[in-house]
């Protein structure tokens, strides 16, 4: 019957583990169309369970472990609607024919990204195979989408809490690449300090040396009354006394020097460290800048700011400090062991022996306190996250008398610090100990081996004193290498995260070939604009209007119904994906952010302070205002009468924990700022929504004035606050549903009308 | 005067003598009340999801308008108490952790190889410190990288060697 539909390719991508007991339910002539694995039976237990469907229906299978499978068999002529469940700890899909109703797959969140599509695909069979008028719903319910950005899109890894990208796909070793290439500006300084520290490093290593000549060839001679046996290396013979004091000159000047250059090193390498941090921190902070809102809706601020100063802190900590540790403790190790092969190859054999072990406790030491601190620096942060908490809401303790029940709770938490810090300590104190007597095995040896050696005279006792000396430099540089990897994943951690802002790419930028926009009249035009924050929830849809320059809009609508985004979209936070909005005929994504934002004013509901002047405030976006202009401005928004009852008038601090202004004074303040740029068009976002009535006065009978000669755009809850308005615009769930001035939305017995209803019902309460 | 205003009477309790519930030929869950019609398609609601799962149930309509709370799921008569238990059930899926065999971690994310009263199962964590939630005697809820929910009802009764795995993320 069905001659035309000629398509029998699967609409997704088929299952491939599909069992031959479900293959064989289903008649030989029908091809699957679609077929979906999913994890959770229709038992309720973990498992695989199949969805599959042909052109004729729809079928479950589930195991059931001792019994036979639960199957499900529907035809989809049969099927009247679909829905998607979105439960508490699972998903389920459920069909409904016209005398039954029965669940057809279960699955965890984990498939939610790959059940999404389904429902659409299994709609259009279902349409296909019974006649439906298209109006008909058949789908119902939605998933919940959040969850798909914690997965890399690439390769399905999950991507940590505290960060946006995935760290498969950043690897660690180009990281450090990365990361190295900050310091090829300053590579004479890299060289030069490399270079010192070579030379400091083996200047470092030769005061044992000294110690066996003077023994070998001053002090035992002497000591056995052969003192005219005494003769130095390249210097020949020479008296004991003379070659005692060359040789002590020459510790001095070993000593010097090798201070000397290790100050100068210090000093370099910390400027090298300093330069490209400097470097860094001014790029991410640049960076930030450029990013769009979107970056920063999807992160913690304190996470942000921890990339600017903690981890780029923690690279240059690295850099100046973990780097140079390195290559000199891999130097001093090399160096060494050629010295003592050179020495008495026999003995150094001997004396190396230790060092397997010794490598070994320190690693296995390291995961273990590493185990053991990491537990500890949670239990760290839930006493700071309890005092964040707690000290800020001091307030609410004292009113409700709580203080010793805080107390407790800060000391319970405490008790279980200590308790952490107790097991950390004795795992620290039991590896001193067991580190030294390691490292005090190497000098047994010397000892045994060597003193015989020294008694069977093939070793002279010069020797004997340089090797025990250069044991004791052996050890630490080979402990400080095993806990090495510890540090450098810390600092490959910090480079992700620095990374991760720099490999941001702003969602909206300019275009290559963006022009100036010219001053404008203040025409705005959206045009089909279709908007959606989170793919798959459209929050504005298809909206189109002209507001023509001069006028003022009112925007109402319930909380949610997208009036927010609609501004947010005329300053072009965001990008819109259909559609355009002009502005003078201008499409905004064709000229440049900068020439946009300043000819456009906005005031939010919250007003942000920054912290200093008032007039630093007011003359945020204009620095070069005069202070006529600030007054003026001020003026304008009602603000100067206040301002000048402040104890330092236009100089009074204020932002955070200055002055304290109340939320009108704030929001008065605010409007001054955005007026002071005299921009062509005006957003008001519920800026009067948590005033009192005088003080809304005071702002609305400022505004009256300033909406003059301007396109303004006021979102307003109270529907008094927008009387002025030519026109009105009620917004429901991103549509345009009314628009007119308020006689003609009251005549329409709408939204609107309902709303000037209810609001003065309200105000009638209120009056009582 | 007597205070004749009590906080109490906020609530809207249902009479568990007089409301009874069943599933219908839909599946769907069907709220019947003495005297008024049936309300079909229920959505169950536990107030108390984590600390009181069996107590202060909402049901709400599709629209999820309430119509009332059971206060206690005993004191329903046995069917309606099996529907409700079974609406719960299909709802708040939460398996619970029996034993924990590996955890390994990758890019600081830690992956848990557990065994759960619903059967084997992976899963990975985001943030060990936000997802794992202790709540008193050892009680360990966990909701892993996609969402989905764990219990684990006492990580202190689990065998010595998933104990000591437990332990070293809580
Ligand atoms: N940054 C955001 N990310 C995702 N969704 C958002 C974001 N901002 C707002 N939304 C959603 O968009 C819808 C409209 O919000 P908004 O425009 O602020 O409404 P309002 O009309 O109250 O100003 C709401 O459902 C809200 O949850
Ligand atoms: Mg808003």
């Amino acid at each position: 019957m069905s001659e035309a539909n000629t398509d029998t390719d699967p609409i997704l991508p088929l299952a491939t583990d599909l069992p031959a007991e479900a293959l064989a339910l289903l008649p030989p002539e029908e091809t699957i169309r679609l077929s979906i694995t999913t994890d959770i039976k229709l038992d309720g237990l973990y498992g695989p369970a199949w969805l599959l469907a042909t052109d004729q229906r729809l079928l479950a299978f589930s195991p059931d472990g001792g019994g036979p499978p639960d199957i499900v068999n529907l035809a989809l002529a049969e099927i009247e609607s679909l829905e998607i469940q979105d439960l508490y700890g699972s998903g389920a899909l459920k069909a409904r024919t016209q005398t039954t109703g029965q669940t057809i797959a279960l699955f965890s969140k984990t498939l939610n990204a790959k059940f999404a599509p389904l429902p659409e695909a299994l709609e259009k069979l279902i349409r296909q195979a019974q006649p439906i008028d298209d109006d008909k719903k058949i789908l119902r319910g939605r998933l919940d989408r959040a969850y798909l950005k914690r997965r890399c899109e690439h390769c399905g890894q999950v991507i940590p809490r505290r960060m946006g990208v995935c760290p498969s796909c950043l690897e660690s070793s180009k990281l450090l690449n990365r990361f190295l290439a900050y310091s090829l500006p300053y590579w004479p300084l890299a060289v030069t300090s490399l270079a010192i520290l070579l030379i400091g490093t083996f200047i470092g290593l030769t005061p044992p040396l000294l110690l066996r000549t003077l023994i070998d060839n001053v002090l035992s001679p002497a000591a056995t009354g052969a003192s005219n046996a005494i003769s130095l290396p390249l210097l020949g013979p020479t008296s004991a006394s003379g070659a005692l004091a060359y040789l002590v000159l020459g510790l001095l000047l070993i000593n010097v020097s090798r201070n000397i250059l290790g100050a100068v090193r210090s000093y370099l390498l910390a400027r090298l460290g300093e330069q490209i941090t400097f470097d860094m921190r001014r790029q991410v902070y640049r960076h930030l800048h450029r990013l769009s809102l979107n970056f920063y809706n999807d992160r913690d601020t304190g996470r942000i700011m921890a990339s600017v100063t903690h981890d780029v802190g923690r690279l240059q900590d690295f850099l100046s400090d973990g780097l140079q540790e390195t290559i000199r403790n891999i130097l001093t190790i090399l160096i060494i062991c050629s010295l003592l092969f050179y020495l008495n190859a026999g003995l150094a054999v001997y004396v190396l022996l230790p060092t397997p072990l010794i490598v070994l406790v320190t690693i296995h030491f390291g995961k273990r306190l590493h185990r053991i601190y990491t537990p500890l620096w949670r239990r760290w942060a839930g006493i700071s996250a309890l005092l964040a908490d707690v000290i800020p809401g001091v307030r609410v303790v004292k009113a409700f008398a709580q203080e010793h029940r805080e107390v407790e709770k800060f000391e319970s938490r405490s008790e279980d610090l200590l308790q952490g810090e107790l097991r950390a300590a004795r795992t620290r104190s039991l590896f001193s100990p067991l580190m030294s007597f390691l490292t005090s095995l190497g000098t047994l040896i010397i000892w045994w081996v060597g003193g015989n050696k020294v008694l069977g005279q093939s070793m002279s006792l010069g020797e004997f004193v340089a090797f025990t000396g250069y044991m004791w430099q052996f050890y630490g540089p080979v402990e400080s290498l095993c806990r090495l990897n510890h540090r450098f994943q810390r600092a490959a951690t910090s480079a992700e995260r620095v990374f991760e802002v720099l490999d941001s790419q702003p969602d909206v930028d300019d275009a290559p070939d963006a022009k100036q926009l010219p001053s404008i009249n203040g025409r705005v035009e959206f045009r089909n604009v279709s908007f959606a924050y989170e793919p798959g929830t459209p929050v504005i849809e298809n909206l189109s209007f002209t507001v023509e320059p001069g006028e003022m809009i009112g925007l109402a609508g319930h909380s949610g119904a997208g009036k927010s985004t609609l501004i947010n979209l005329i300053c072009r936070f965001y990008e819109i994906d259909e559609g355009s909005i002009l502005v003078d005929g201008h499409d905004i994504r064709e000229v440049q952010l900068r020439s946009l934002r300043d000819q456009v004013g906005v005031v939010l509901q919250e007003p942000f302070l920054f912290n200093g002047s008032v007039a630093d405030n007011i003359a945020y976006g204009k620095p070069e205002a005069t202070l006529n202009e600030i007054i003026a401005a001020a003026m304008a928004a009602n603000a100067h009468d206040f301002i000048c009852g402040l104890p330092d008038g236009y100089d009074s601090i204020v932002g955070e924990r200055a002055v304290r202004l109340s939320g009108g004074e704030r929001q008065r303040l605010s409007i001054a700022r955005a007026i002071l740029r005299d921009p062509r068009v005006l957003i008001l976002d519920e800026a009067t929504a948590s005033m009192d009535t005088e003080t809304e006065a005071q702002i609305q009978e400022a505004l009256a004035r300033l909406v003059k000669g301007r396109t303004t755009f006021a979102i307003a809850h109270r529907l008094s606050t927008l009387r002025n308005a030519d026109r009105l615009f009620i917004i429901e769930k991103g549509r345009l549903e009314e628009m007119g001035t308020h006689n003609e939305l009251v005549a329409l017995d709408g939204i609107y009308a309902r709303l000037v209803h209810m609001q003065t019902e309200m105000s009638r309460i209120r009056a009582l | 005067m007597e205070n004749s205003y009590k906080l109490t009477d906020e609530l809207n309790l249902l009479d568990p003598t007089t409301a009874r519930l069943y599933h219908d030929e839909f599946d769907d869950l069907v709220l019947e009340i003495a005297g008024r019609d049936p309300e079909r398609g229920i959505l169950v609601v536990r107030c108390f999801p984590i600390s009181a799962g069996d107590r202060f149930i909402a049901l709400c309509t599709r629209k999820e308008k309430e119509l009332g709370i059971v206060e206690d799921l005993a004191a329903l008569d046995p069917d309606s108490r099996n529907a409700l238990a079974d609406a719960l059930a299909r709802a708040y899926f939460r398996p619970q952790i029996t034993a924990v065999y590996a955890i390994t971690e990758e890019h600081h994310i830690p992956r848990w190889q557990v065994d759960t009263d619903r059967g084997p199962r992976t899963f990975e964590i985001r943030s060990s410190r936000r997802d794992i939630r202790v709540l008193s005697q050892g009680r360990v809820l966990i909701r892993d990288a996609d969402g989905n929910q764990y219990e684990i009802p006492n990580y202190r009764r689990l065998d010595v060697d998933s104990r000591a795995l437990v332990e070293d993320q809580v």
